[in-house]
């Protein structure tokens, strides 16, 4: 089974994009996805898809607050 | 670029994409304009400080000024607004459809904004929701508590809902707090205001 950050990485490549193109490759775990020029809507859609693909249960303060990328795959995998 | 500080060119740095840098600088240039014109300032002596929640503030010559702001930028459209008091809140969002459309509905809307939402088709689905959307946001902005306030747990006023442009608001959990909201948007974009009235 592949792990979460390979999870991650493939949503964020299959589903974030900033003007209309992929997200800045290749993706940087550490950074906030505000300063990757995601939206706030871009982030809370995001979150729905996390929730789907691990059985999860962020709620849109918990997608909204979570610093980067790499916190959101420490959470889940906690 | 001139005008930012070494804080927010730090900031530029950060932004991964180019539009996301270019958005950034000039909207932060266009306010840092706004606020020494109004505020009679020199461009040096205008800080920025923010709350817990990120709402970002005016400080001049190292003291906190009460003069209210908000910015928002999406694609090619910036928004900035401010007030000599009162909360204030903005935001814009470029109309584009989305396939995750129903996603956000059911994230961020009540169910009284869903069903108004479902009798609508096509275009007019879209448009409706990002009018939604970008209320909803401007009123979380206006607030700066970010998004611990259950955002489908408040609703656009049903006459905004249903075209109107201006509203007054209150949040359940504070009636006492009233605001104006007004939506600013287009056919190309969506943008919305909140400002708090005494």
């Amino acid at each position: 089974m592949s792990s979460t950050e390979d999870r991650i990485r493939q949503l964020v490549e299959e589903n974030l994009e900033v003007d209309g193109q992929p997200i800045a490759q290749p993706i940087n775990l550490d950074s906030n996805l505000s300063d990757a020029g995601v939206s706030s809507m871009d982030v809370v859609a995001f979150g729905k898809l996390v929730n789907e693909e691990f059985n999860a249960n962020l709620s849109v303060e918990d997608c909204a607050k979570l610093p980067t990328l790499r916190a959101l795959i420490d959470h889940l995998d906690a | 670029m001139a005008w930012l500080n070494e804080e927010e060119k730090a900031r530029w740095q950060r932004y991964e994409h180019d539009g996301a840098r270019r958005r950034f600088v000039l909207c932060r240039a266009a306010l840092r304009a706004i606020l020494c014109s109004q505020l009679g300032c020199e461009n040096e002596r205008l800080e920025f400080g923010a709350s817990d929640h990120g709402k970002p503030f005016a400080v001049v010559n190292g003291r906190r000024h009460p003069i209210s702001f908000n910015v928002s930028h999406s694609g090619k459209h910036g928004l900035v607004a401010f007030a000599p008091k009162g909360r204030l809140g903005v935001d814009v969002e470029e109309r584009v459809a989305r396939r995750d459309l129903d996603v956000l509905v059911t994230s961020v809307l009540s169910l009284g904004e869903q069903a108004e939402l479902a009798l609508k088709r096509g275009c007019d689905k879209v448009h409706l929701f990002f009018s939604l959307w970008t209320i909803k946001e401007a009123l979380i902005k206006a607030l700066g508590k970010g998004f611990s306030l259950d955002v489908s747990g408040f609703e656009v006023p049903l006459a905004m809902r249903r075209g109107v442009v201006t509203s007054t608001f209150r949040f359940p959990e504070m009636p006492s707090v009233r605001w104006r909201l007004e939506n600013l948007g287009n056919e190309r974009f969506a943008a919305a205001i909140a400002h708090e009235q005494f």
